[in-house]
């Protein structure tokens, strides 16, 4: 009992430290693919080749004034980036980022907890991360804030849908709601392979959830200053940064988990496979950014309801019927 | 558990309470979706993690968007003094009444009773529940489920021909 409470709390530590590191390292590595991709150098100044650029960057936010408009809804106002960031960082909670180790006899899962519903789980939270936006634009009590927010929200509703439904197909390959279970049910084959259409669908979606180029109407800068978070500045400004990091982290974790076989690979330890494929898949998601230009809104909403949505439904038929045809 | 269970009592009542003592209604809103994670508490101490998960899903990540985003764009400037009718007044007895009498009949009612069936906890702790959710809907309760996705779609079809208008 003590065991398990001592490696748990170490688990827990380790997560939670990786994951604002790296949250805080994505901005540098964002800056250095969009100079790479537009032919610059990027940040070079602090430390060597820039790369104390984000802690550097943190001190400046952490003594920035912190200003709350006059005619803000103070306690919302405040709450908003906090509600931001706490989804992200408990989703990491249920993704397997190893396999099993041997410590003084004792088995130890590399997961903080396998819940029997893990997938749920991170959709349930998934789905909480849209208040952060539309709590802190209404509180702002400016109108390009509430632009942004009412925006975001159209956005997330109508994404959520099609990011949903592209893992139904995963879960009737393994039959199992766990991820520890849909990991070990990759161990032959990656689901990409099964799931090409699904693996898409969830890539394009979740980047419409993380409000990120092509998909960041709710910010977009030269209609409506800022978005949601104009208003806000400081440690509040940064905690909304360090949630948009953070979701970027854990969607590749996510699309490493369900589509790319998770921590599964040969010859090298498994959570180093787990790290190698979520920075690749990180790294389409800053190549999205650097390539598309934003879409119009119509279009927004064209792509999610009538290309996605009736998509991602097709993807579950056709599922269905093979897994039906090939009697499993 | 016992500690847990009075914990998640104590932030539903409150929440719920809240919901109608507040006056801005985004508030209010923010606290019908405490009420909400409040009762996936309730479904997690009962072992029943599929609907605690969908509580969450489909009450505070779906529905409760729907209402703040409605809140969001109303004019609250327009909205001053609430209006106090009869009517109302009358509706609320009856309703407290009502609910009343229903705490009373279940508490009468109540009494340490086990499930009862093939499926007791052990087994369904061992399938999983999610399982047995599912093969029930689509055996035994496959009428009323289809008859609910039918009152659903019809729901649907009628937002968008008020949308069309």
């Amino acid at each position: 009992m003590i065991f398990w409470l001592i490696t748990t709390l170490i688990k827990i530590l380790i997560v939670f430290g990786v994951l604002l590191l790296s949250a805080a390292y994505l901005t540098l590595l964002e800056r250095k693919v969009a100079a790479r991709i537009q032919n610059r150098l990027g940040p070079m100044e602090a430390g060597f080749h820039g790369y104390l650029q984000p802690i550097a960057d943190g001190i400046k936010l952490f003594f920035k004034e912190d200003i709350i408009p006059a005619d803000a809804n103070k306690i919302l106002f405040i709450l908003a980036p906090i509600i931001v960031v706490i989804p992200v960082l408990t989703t990491f909670a249920v993704i397997p980022f190893g396999a099993p180790i041997k410590i003084f006899g004792h088995i130890v899962p590399l997961q903080i907890t396998n819940v029997n519903i893990g997938i749920l789980f991170i959709l349930a939270l998934s789905s909480l991360g849209i208040y952060g936006v539309v709590i802190g634009g209404w509180a702002s009590n400016s109108k390009y804030s509430l632009l942004g927010a009412i925006r975001t929200a159209a956005q997330m509703i109508s994404y959520e849908l099609s990011l949903v439904l592209s893992i139904i197909g995963v879960i009737m390959i393994a039959g199992n709601l766990s991820l520890a279970q849909i990991v070990s049910s990759q161990s032959h084959m990656w689901f990409i392979v099964y799931q090409p259409i699904g693996f898409l669908i969830y890539l394009i979606a979740s980047t419409a959830e993380m409000n990120r180029v092509p998909f960041d109407l709710g910010e977009a800068e030269g209609e409506i200053v800022a978005g949601f978070h104009t208003e806000y500045s400081s440690m509040k400004f940064a905690f909304y940064f360090i949630g948009e990091y953070g979701q970027i982290v854990i969607n590749s974790a996510i699309i490493t988990t369900l589509f790319l076989g998770g921590w599964e690979g040969p010859f090298l330890p498994s959570v180093l496979w787990f790290v190698i494929k979520v920075f690749l898949v990180i790294l389409i998601y800053l190549w999205f950014r650097w390539t598309y230009p934003r879409l119009r809104y119509d279009e927004l909403m064209d792509l999610g309801w009538k290309i996605l949505l009736p998509l991602s439904l097709a993807n579950i038929v056709v599922t269905g019927f093979i897994m039906i045809l090939l009697g499993k | 558990m016992e500690a847990l269970f009075y914990i998640f009592s104590i932030i539903a009542i409150v929440s719920a309470l809240m919901v109608i003592l507040v006056k801005s209604p985004l508030t209010s809103a923010l606290y019908i979706i405490l009420c909400f994670f409040a009762l996936a508490g309730f479904y997690i101490l009962l072992n029943m993690q599929f609907l605690a998960a969908m509580q969450i899903m489909v009450y505070a990540g779906a529905i409760a968007v729907i209402i703040v985003l409605v809140i969001m764009l109303l004019n609250l400037a327009k909205i001053k003094g609430a209006i106090k009718d009869f009517h109302q007044i009358a509706i609320s007895i009856i309703a407290i009444g009502l609910f009343t009498l229903e705490v009373i009949l279940y508490l009468n009612a109540a009494g340490e009773k086990k499930p009862t069936g093939i499926y007791t906890n052990t087994v369904i702790n061992k399938i999983g529940n999610t399982q047995i959710i599912g093969e029930f809907l689509f055996t035994k309760y496959v009428f009323p489920f289809e008859v609910a996705s039918i009152l659903l779609l019809v729901a649907v079809i009628g937002a968008y021909i008020f949308a069309k208008k």
